[in-house]
């Protein structure tokens, strides 16, 4: 059921003024609008904008976190640009987003369809709810105590190890946070544990915008599984889509906790990561000017992903128009 | 304007809503001196926590009408936030605080913390504990050794070896009182196919080893230029040479095995109470959970050898300089120096500062505390490798994991340690 | 009276496939709940360890079967923290921020989204900033502003700290959501009369419930499981959360595995419990296309 509409249409062709007055006017919807902005706007400056232009002050000054911070000017940049484990860091980054994003995304897909489509409708609905809560639930695990409870199991006289003894496959035991080698694809398994149940809701919460009539239809007309999963699924939850991939993305560039309680950035900083060096910059070795500047350009790095991000979904949205 | 109107209703049933929860259970306290806010963060039923317990219910018998507000912290918490929270009204009248340069010290520099000489000498707390002790509770600008008090510590801690005296026995190896012997014990287990020295490079147990390996070729006036900064360290030349060429050696001869790298001091630990490691370097603060959870029979000697030690006093009681009870402060920190209160430490497993060990009871317990006030009389407490610089904890861990993976040579993990150290240093002086 | 999408009339004409004996479908179910079980491994190595006293963790190592039934360590966790307060305090918290943000959310969402407000690309990538920052930039700010306004060391402070935060999220999700919102269900209410506050409510918001419950979902365990902020800004017993409490479990360099994961499990049931009650209005959709 396509809705004979597009975005160009609803799009007032006056030109709004650039002060945008806080009267209803007929002729130009979108002024009154502005009113619901506001509390989220007012919320925004006070918690986000000034510590923002505060920090890229602190950025400018050699500070300890206690007395006054003094101004050294562009110092700490300078610095930045020659520190490898920053770079090293930045690395690292480019793996979590294949282990936070790029998985969790493609395989969230693909089970939120097969238990929506497949489990949902072929079994009882408790199946499949079921089902999604064993996915979700590492979700809810606090951080620290998922990475305890991970730690246990990668030691070197850890269950898997144990496992691996006890199937025959010895020599494959390993120590798998201990080794530079290993402990970067281990943690970006274990984020992937983390992350695989967030997509997995919020695209079966999409599903069920979507008209099952749409589907009924489909299968009447003879389309197979993955004929409906492409053309009625991937379609139907295109924004869906695209914010699961920018939230995502946004947290495995600033992803700390996982990493804090797991290796600490360890081994030898194979799995350092930009909001970790930031973290122990600013409270282990006291360098609070070093670590605003850490944070600062993190922060513009996501700001231009982000920004590609939402120019590339507007541009899919006026392609579709809307559905 | 209706709408606008309703908008407005509804932002402002939203604050309200907010306002009204934070409003019920957030007490600010009027904080005349009869109350003490007290924070550690020491466990309910170390030797620390059990000791003082029992100083609270002292202070409250001797402080009628005086509520004693005690929270136990996170270690974490205040780790990462003194500053923060000691800078605001929210704060402690008195809390326990990490020794060092980079934390009480710190404090001490921007006027944070109470200038305690007066009290020290008045009480006579500059008498009690001896002048090894004394140099963490001393800040100059900053660094420790000299200069006024700000803090007082009221127990010991130091570094030693901790054997399992059955696997001693059965493998046929006596204690060691040299490092030469030492080494020789540890080959006799690598031949019987047992790894000697339990070990954890994700935490401290492997920078604290490389530090005795290190000490046992340095006097004091190393530990000046390292932890003080009397003179420039050269990390190419002995005694830090030697302690990261022997120990990178150690890890070659399978003393310490090389999947450790990744395992924190509490797998080190875990592994010789379940009586399968002979042998671990580490600290007293072990002492009182081995007592408790071990089968089977074990001891402790001092590191072979060593005349220098890793160890210092504990960490320190501080005042606040926001604290709105300072006297009662003081009375409190009086009261856990006491004979009474140290014993409770020694009977516990600790390692009280002041007291007799002939009035602790256990044979074993004496040992460590005579082990203690040995090393401390003859001024060989060297206090702990990762002291000298802020984050210098973190540079070490990487550095000797580097070690026990074999992916760095001696000279390479050198020169990784030694920067930091130096532009820590630099910094240090700078202010 | 809500409008809701037109859903035809239910089909009486079942699908062919429901009577197909299929085996294809039970292979689906066994792969998918082979995963689900791989991903719940952890969870069993938590319960297997909370209820282990020390010395035979210590002997015995995380894996093995626990010799007795070991409660301690949940008692000593509960009085330790008192673990009532903190519970309360986490409440509060997680379930103000969650109802605040939607709140938040939805009204930007409905200007961003419906209202097509000018700029309004450029205004969700401002308002995402919030979600952007990495937390501990923002710690020396906040820390500074909170102690200007009296608010430090108060539940307030966390609350409007992560509605912010979590607001971002909504806002962008739901805006986009409502950025594909069918025009001619609005223009159909707007012919009946009803003002913008009106369709919001009774056009809008039926339509989006399930999203809103995912979201209240989602923000009620983000801001559980949070833990530098709280960390930073609550430092009185009173005011501290569940996770800041799990973390005073552990000492300077010590820590009891057992009383570690009876924390651990404590801390960790609220959530689920949570997330178990909204199961239900997650699944409301995943019915109705079910056969009873």
């Amino acid at each position: 059921m396509a809705v004979p509409d597009s975005v160009a249409a609803s799009r007032p062709t006056t030109t709004s003024p650039k002060t945008p007055a806080a009267t209803t006017n007929r002729r130009r919807p979108d002024a009154a609008y502005w009113l619901y902005l506001l509390p989220g706007a007012l919320l925004f400056l006070l918690v986000i904008g000034g510590p923002l232009v505060y920090t890229g002050y602190l950025s400018l000054t050699r500070w300890s976190g206690v007395g006054e911070p003094s101004f050294i000017g562009l110092e700490n940049y300078r610095t930045l640009l020659t520190d490898d484990v920053f770079w090293t860091s930045f690395r690292n980054t480019v793996a979590m987003i294949v282990a936070m994003v790029v998985v969790p995304t493609l395989v969230g897909l693909v089970l939120a369809a097969v238990l929506f489509d497949t489990i949902g409708r072929r079994f009882r609905p408790r199946t499949a709810a079921a089902l999604r809560a064993a996915f979700y639930l590492p979700q809810v695990l606090p951080v620290v105590v998922a990475g305890i409870v991970w730690g246990w199991i990668l030691r070197p006289d850890g269950a898997l190890n144990g496992l691996l003894d006890a199937i025959g496959l010895g020599a494959l035991s390993h120590d798998w946070l201990g080794d530079p080698g290993t402990a970067l694809p281990v943690v970006m398994a274990v984020m992937i544990w983390v992350q695989i149940g967030y997509p997995v809701v919020v695209f079966m919460a999409a599903l069920e915008r979507v008209n099952p009539e749409l589907y009924e239809a489909a299968e009447i007309d003879g389309a197979g599984w993955w004929r409906r999963f492409r053309a009625i699924t991937l379609a139907q939850i295109r924004p869906e889509t695209f914010v699961v991939g920018l939230t995502c993305t946004i947290a495995a560039m600033k992803v700390f906790g996982p990493i804090y309680a797991l290796t600490r950035g360890g081994p030898e900083n194979a799995t350092n990561v930009p909001s970790y060096f930031a973290y122990f910059t600013f409270f282990k070795r006291l360098n609070v000017g070093y670590g605003s500047a850490i944070s600062m350009v993190l922060t513009l790095i996501i700001v231009v992903v982000a920004v590609l991000f939402i120019r590339a979904q507007n541009r899919a949205e006026r392609r579709d128009g809307a559905l | 304007m209706r709408r606008f109107r309703r908008v407005a209703v509804v932002a402002m049933v939203a604050a309200l809503t907010a306002t009204g929860l934070a409003a019920c259970g957030d007490g600010d306290d009027s904080g005349d001196a009869n109350v003490l806010k007290l924070w550690h963060y020491e466990s309910a039923n170390s030797a620390m926590g059990i000791a003082w317990d029992r100083a609270i219910e002292i202070f409250k018998e001797e402080h009628e009408g005086v509520e004693v507000r005690f929270e136990r912290k996170a270690f974490e918490q205040i780790q990462q936030n003194a500053g923060m929270i000691i800078n605001s009204s929210e704060g402690p009248d008195i809390m326990e605080y990490n020794k060092g340069n980079a934390t009480s010290g710190l404090l001490s520099s921007q006027g944070l913390l109470t200038d305690l000489t007066e009290e020290a000498t008045k009480r006579g707390w500059d008498t009690a504990l001896s002048p090894s002790l004394q140099t963490t509770a001393r800040y100059d600008n900053g660094v420790m050794g000299s200069g006024n008090w700000y803090g007082v510590p009221n127990y010991g801690e130091y570094v030693m070896v901790y054997y399992n005296k059955e696997l001693f026995a059965e493998h046929g190896v006596r204690v060691p009182t040299t490092l030469a012997e030492f080494t020789s014990a540890m080959d006799t287990f690598v031949a019987k196919g047992v790894t000697p020295l339990g070990m954890a490079g994700a935490e401290y147990p492997a920078g604290q080893l490389f530090y005795q390996l290190a000490l046992s070729r340095a006097d004091r006036s190393f530990v000046n230029d390292y932890q003080l900064y009397a003179n420039p360290v050269d990390f190419k030349a002995d005694p830090v040479r030697y302690g990261a060429e022997t120990f990178a050696e150690w890890v070659g001869k399978g003393y310490l095995a090389k999947d450790s790298a990744s395992l924190k001091a509490e797998d080190m630990g875990t592994a010789f109470i379940s009586g399968k490691t002979p042998m671990i370097v580490s600290g007293s603060w072990w002492y009182g959970r081995f007592k408790s959870e071990i089968t089977f029979d074990w001891d402790s000697f001092l590191f072979p050898g060593n005349t220098l030690h890793a160890g210092s006093s504990g960490n320190l009681w501080v005042v606040p300089e926001t604290s709105k009870a300072k006297n009662l402060a003081y009375d409190f920190i009086d009261i856990t120096l006491r004979p009474e209160i140290q014993a409770l430490i020694g009977n516990n497993g600790g390692v009280p500062v002041s007291g007799d060990p002939a009035t602790i009871s256990d044979a074993k317990d004496r040992r460590l505390i005579e082990n203690f006030n040995a090393i401390s009389s003859q001024d060989g407490l060297a206090f702990y490798p990762d002291w000298p610089v802020p984050g210098y904890y973190d540079v070490l861990v990487s550095g000797f994991q580097s070690l026990i993976n074999q992916s760095k040579t001696p000279d390479q993990v050198l020169d990784a340690i030694a920067k930091p150290y130096q532009d820590g240093v630099a910094e240090i002086k700078r202010d | 009276m809500a409008v809701t999408l037109a859903t035809p009339p239910r089909v009486t004409r079942r699908p062919a496939d429901r009577h197909r004996r299929g085996v294809g479908r039970w292979i689906v179910l066994a792969l998918v709940g082979a995963a689900a079980l791989v991903m719940l491994v952890p969870f069993a190595f938590m319960l297997l360890n909370a209820f282990k006293s020390p010395g035979d963790y210590s002997t015995n190592g995380p894996l093995s079967w626990p010799t007795e039934f070991y409660t301690t360590g949940l008692r000593t966790y509960w009085e330790q923290v008192d673990f009532p307060v903190k519970l309360w305090n986490s409440m509060v918290i997680s379930g103000s921020v969650a109802v605040l943000a939607v709140l938040v959310s939805l009204l930007s969402a409905y200007a961003l989204g419906i209202g097509r407000v000018r700029g309004r690309l450029w205004i969700i990538g401002l308002f995402l900033l919030a979600n952007m920052l990495p937390q501990e930039a923002l710690i020396y700010p906040l820390y500074h502003f909170a102690k200007e306004v009296g608010l430090y060391n108060t539940r307030l402070a966390v609350i409007i700290i992560f509605t912010v935060i979590q607001a971002a999220f909504g806002t962008y999700l739901l805006a986009s959501v409502l950025g594909t919102f069918p025009r001619t269900l609005l223009e159909a209410a707007a012919l009946d009369g009803a003002g913008r506050w009106r369709i919001l409510w009774r056009v809008v918001l039926p339509n989006i419930r399930p999203t809103i419950s995912v979201l209240l979902v989602f923000f009620f365990i983000w801001t559980w499981n949070e833990f530098l902020i709280p960390l930073v800004m609550l430092i009185d017993n009173q005011t501290q959360t569940v996770p800041v409490a799990l973390a005073s479990l552990q000492g300077d360099r010590l820590m009891d595995a057992p009383t570690t994961n009876a924390g651990s499990l404590l801390s960790l049931l609220p959530a689920i419990l949570f997330f178990l009650v909204f199961q239900r209005t997650l699944a409301r959709g995943i019915t109705a296309g079910a056969d009873k």
